[in-house]
């Protein structure tokens, strides 16, 4: 029984997820002795409205990455997805929920094209998908000028009970968005982690040639995660027009290195076989209270990709050497040498 | 015949053809596009894109990624700029220049070759600090007023085409004769193409891919001074997404990601083909909006075409070598009860 | 079971901030209320956001905002993100809200998108007025507009005019032949100049031929921006007038037809851009003149008109205010800039600046911006 106890202690020792929940503490603490306006709960609950999507695509890119792949176009049909539901409600005259529901659907089929690609025809990733985010955002621009309304003047005048619903906050406190968030973390945690599909995208990343031998169709389970990752943008793409209440074909341009970064920065190698949905969720909200209180302490915004940076490179810096058995042994034998 | 056939299997023969087919298309719709002095523009125009994706090329051969040149162009041309519109000579520019290439190159290699970082995180960490140094640098205001002098060498050439561009040529020939032909050259391709084979047989692997960063990071500086010639003004914006159009440059001319495969002369093609895109939207009359749109295509396109052909190629050598251990084996069982067999 | 452990345990951190700070929720509220009754007594401060960061025009306009700013007394944060998207000027304007700004002037990147952000701020009794680029008359008080795009499209035919007849074309006659050459489709000011001008164009010279229906871009990305000129003038080697009304368009073509040897004799260029990016090219004779206006006087003007609002005056439509140092201004109603834009509301209007500025080689080296 004590053996037990012992295995299970050392196994809860050291988790990557355990390190980002320290460093947000410590980032929230630090940040509220610099500026107690920093810890009001209105303000702190209601930055994660500026830092949504990332934490939303990142908690399903985690897919791509764990089969050894990776994902540029996210941010494009985040701006394509707005478009389409701003084309379809104004111009097509259908229901704003049905217009979602389409450009779920056309999201998960952007995903689905590069996914096929490299699913089916073994294309480096890196380069369909830059190709994916050169393309759906022409399309996006292309969409918005068969509308007729020029792109410059985006459409808005959505209804109220569709902008409303990202605004709204429980308990006074909590936004809505924060709360759609959560509920997607706990689905993809369950999809990744708990069922059959989930070991076999961790089977696929590991080693895909000998997951393809023991019948796992590794083809279709690669083209599903670019899948998932375009439907995670186009939520995302849903929720930013909702709380811009506008609908612009350029949303989301900016997303895909902050998206990489704390994917990344949660625990998942970019190599593939490892990681998990918690850490990049965690990692995702990390980011994003750590520029919040940057800036709400005075920095300005254009400095605040240096502190990101350089947090970044330490922390997989770290987690490489502590791996490293060169490394490690060198630094063991320097101490031992200084004792 | 042999001579074509070896010709048609060269990685950048494809980007090679389909950059004439593109000219010649363009050229029918609309025939001022073939007129000389529009095609050395376009030469010049890709001047720094060549620049940059002969850089990448290197690191891409050793089969890692510098996502960093964008930044590291942005600051060398502001910190260029700034000195020769105070009065610095050109040559004292371009050697600090180099200088803060040589540093974030050495900081990447370090990263990435000593302390095994993925080269993706470490360059993309790398960016985002070297992009806000820019900032903090130039306090977010253009560098402008850049002397006359300076941006006529630009201009300066033979036949039209710039010194610059002549120059690239010659180097990027240069490097790929060393890549190609030279011991230590061909370190960068065997290290990508395998690279625990290349740490057994004594390669010095970290060595190389530390080099490989350092060179990348200061073909972006040396592109940098000639951003900073062909345009006159630096933006804090400057250098944004050549890192995207770099990696495209290289891939398109036939250099595949995982490393080892392919060479310079590709890379410059499609730096070529790069740089084109949006001159030929304007004249084939196209909104410019489509610029993207066509630059997506055309990269997925070429790019699944050229993995198809890989793939169709891989899976007849490989029918090729089971033809030929079946063949030896049905010749031995005919020769009959003898064991020797004669296997050709 | 160890990674539900540690969501739980995130959720429970976030809550127990919240239950921590709960109490503290109250004294802010009060807090709130001293401070605005404290602003009057202490400095009062006007957080400026621009558009984008980095931009040679708002970097300008910060400028000249800090300058008066001092002149009359209050302080001008100037806080805005680098990338021109209307979320991450959501972000910055809810961050000014949160430290306690008392007032806010903004130039916006897209009018629908942060109406909301700048409800918000006004019912946390932060005073919102716009420069530049406006955005709906009910959600701010004052807007310091450089000129209706009615003003702004006919100057830059007029700049056209007056080059084209120079250079011994006759712009009234001869068939002439043009093209907007500008950053892309989706930025809501130069897209609003150039239907202007367009109209102006069809009205009194029927006799222009445009080329490019479907304009030029370049996406404010110097390297970009020079070879869409250079291609547009091989392209169309006929072309006698090239539009760019954008900061970072109209450097790029004149460079452009510097590369190709061309200069104000035989293509006229013109648009808007900051004095000192072009006065180069002025000098090598590759244009005779541009435009643009002061918008270190236009941005010290909205936050000025923001510093007098926050500070307890009342403004409304048909109002002249006295700024120190600039002079009398007139509040217009909104119908000035959109006929037709709600009216009721005589406490929203627009100031028109004066006047904007053509830039030729005797004025250049009057300005420093």
């Amino acid at each position: 029984m004590q053996q037990k106890l012992k295995k299970n202690y050392k196994k809860l020792k050291f988790r990557w997820e355990y390190f980002l929940v320290l460093l947000l503490i410590v980032e929230v603490v630090i940040f509220g002795t610099l500026n107690p306006r920093f810890l009001k709960p209105q303000v702190l609950f209601g930055s994660v409205n500026d830092f949504i999507s990332i934490c939303i695509i990142a908690t399903f890119m985690c897919f791509v990455f764990i089969t050894g792949g990776i994902d540029l176009q996210a941010g494009s049909i985040v701006g394509l997805t707005s478009i389409i539901i701003g084309v379809m409600w104004k111009y097509v005259g259908v229901n704003i929920y049905l217009a979602c529901l389409i450009a779920i659907i056309i999201g998960c089929l952007c995903g689905a094209l590069s996914g096929f690609f490299i699913g089916f025809t073994g294309v480096q990733p890196m380069v369909v998908t830059l190709g994916g985010s050169f393309l759906y955002s022409g399309l996006a621009i292309a969409v918005s000028n068969i509308s007729k309304t020029a792109a410059y003047l985006g459409i808005s005048g959505f209804p109220e009970h569709f902008t409303a619903f990202t605004k709204k906050r429980f308990f006074g406190v909590v936004p809505a968005q924060f709360l759609i968030f959560l509920a997607l973390v706990v689905i993809a945690y369950i999809i990744l982690h708990r069922t059959k599909y989930g070991r076999k995208v961790f089977l696929c990343g590991i080693n895909q040639n000998a997951a393809g031998f023991t019948g796992i169709n590794t083809k279709l389970i690669i083209m599903s995660t670019y899948i998932f990752s375009g439907m995670a943008a186009s939520i995302t793409g849903i929720i930013m027009t909702s709380y811009l209440g506008s609908s612009k074909s350029d949303f989301g341009g900016d997303l895909t290195m902050p998206i990489i970064t704390a994917v990344v920065l949660g625990g998942t190698s970019t190599l593939g076989g490892k990681g998990g949905v918690v850490g990049s969720a965690l990692a995702a909200i990390v980011i994003g209270i750590m520029r919040f209180g940057l800036s709400m302490n005075g920095m300005p915004n254009q400095y605040l990709d240096i502190p990101v940076g350089i947090m970044l490179v330490i922390v997989v810096a770290g987690s490489c050497i502590s791996k490293n058995q060169k490394i490690s042994a060198l630094l063991h034998h320097y101490i031992n040498i200084k004792n | 015949m042999d001579f074509m056939k070896k010709m048609t299997k060269r990685r950048e023969f494809s980007s090679i053809i389909f950059l004439f087919a593109l000219y010649a298309i363009v050229g029918i719709v609309n025939p001022a596009f073939l007129k000389l002095d529009n095609i050395m523009l376009c030469l010049n125009g890709a001047t720094v894109y060549t620049i940059c994706a002969i850089g990448m090329a290197l690191v891409i051969f050793t089969g890692e990624i510098d996502a960093s040149i964008g930044a590291t162009l942005g600051l060398s041309a502001a910190v260029a700029a700034s000195m020769i519109r105070d009065g610095s000579s050109s040559i004292l520019a371009l050697l600090i220049a180099i200088c803060i290439g040589l540093v974030i190159g050495s900081i990447n290699g370090f990263g990435v070759a000593v302390l095994k970082i993925p080269s993706i995180i470490m360059t993309i960490g790398v960016n985002g600090i070297v992009r806000g140094i820019s900032y903090v640098y130039t306090g977010g205001a253009w560098v402008e007023n850049v002397p006359r002098h300076f941006k006529e060498v630009s201009q300066m050439g033979m036949f039209g085409l710039s010194w610059f561009y002549i120059g690239t040529i010659v180097i990027m020939i240069l490097i790929h004769f060393y890549v190609t032909k030279k011991r230590h050259g061909r370190y960068f391709q065997a290290v990508g193409d395998n690279e625990d084979g290349a740490i057994h047989i004594g390669i010095p692997v970290t060595a190389t891919k530390m080099i490989s960063f350092i060179l990348c990071a200061v073909c972006a500086s040396v592109a940098s001074v000639i951003f900073v010639s062909r345009i006159g003004f630096v933006t804090p914006t400057s250098g944004n997404g050549y890192e995207m159009k770099a990696i495209a440059a290289c891939v398109i001319g036939g250099i595949s990601l995982s490393g080892g495969i392919g060479n310079m002369i590709g890379a410059t093609f499609g730096a070529l083909i790069m740089a084109s895109i949006s001159r030929i939207l304007v004249f084939l009359g196209l909104s410019s909006n489509y610029d993207n749109t066509i630059t997506g295509i055309l990269l997925i396109t070429i790019v699944v075409i050229d993995a198809v052909i890989q793939k169709c190629n891989i899976e007849k050598a490989r029918r090729e070598r089971l033809a030929a251990k079946t063949a030896a084996v049905v010749e031995c069982e005919l020769e009959g009860g003898n064991k020797t067999c004669n296997r050709n | 079971m160890k990674k539900v452990f540690a969501l739980t345990l995130t959720v429970a951190m976030a809550l127990t901030t919240l239950v921590g700070c709960g109490s503290s929720g109250s004294k802010t509220a009060g807090d709130t209320a001293t401070k605005d009754t404290a602003a009057k007594g202490s400095k009062i401060n006007v957080t400026f956001i621009p558009k984008v960061t980095g931009n040679a025009f708002f970097e300008s306009a910060n400028k000249g905002a800090q300058k008066y700013a001092e002149k009359w007394g209050f302080k001008v944060d100037y806080e805005g993100d680098a990338s021109a998207s209307a979320a991450a000027q959501v972000a910055v304007i809810n961050k000014a809200v949160q430290q306690g700004t008392n007032a806010i002037c903004l130039s916006s990147v897209d009018a629908a998108g942060v109406k909301d952000a700048l409800k918000a701020a006004a019912a946390a009794g932060v005073t919102v007025t716009t420069w530049d680029s406006d955005v709906d008359p009910s959600v701010r008080k004052v807007m310091v507009s450089q000129g209706t795009p009615k003003q702004l499209g006919e100057m830059l035919v007029k700049m056209s005019y007056d080059s084209l007849k120079e250079r011994g074309k006759d712009p009234n006659k001869d068939a002439i032949k043009y093209c907007w050459h500008y950053s892309n489709a989706s930025v809501t000011d130069q897209n609003s100049w150039r239907v202007e001008g367009e109209k102006y164009i069809k009205e009194k010279y029927p006799n222009w031929k445009n080329v490019a229906p479907d304009n030029y871009y370049s996406n404010q990305d110097a390297e970009q921006a020079i070879s869409v000129g250079e291609s547009v003038l091989s392209a169309h080697s006929d072309i006698d007038l090239v539009i760019c009304n954008d900061s970072t368009a109209l450097p790029g073509q004149c460079q452009a037809a510097q590369n190709k040897g061309k200069k104000a004799k035989d293509i006229t260029i013109t648009g808007f851009a900051s004095p000192n990016s072009m006065k180069q090219y002025c000098k090598d004779g590759i244009l005779t003149r541009w435009g643009l206006w002061d918008c270190g006087v236009q941005g010290a003007m909205g936050c000025y008109m923001a510093y007098y609002i926050a500070a307890g005056n009342k403004v409304k439509v048909g109002d002249k205010i006295n700024i120190p140092d600039i002079g009398t201004v007139e509040v217009m109603p909104n119908s000035v800039l959109n006929p037709s834009a709600n009216v009721s509301d005589s406490s929203s209007g627009v100031v028109l600046l004066p006047e904007r500025t053509i830039f030729t080689k005797d004025n250049m080296n009057n300005f420093d911006f």
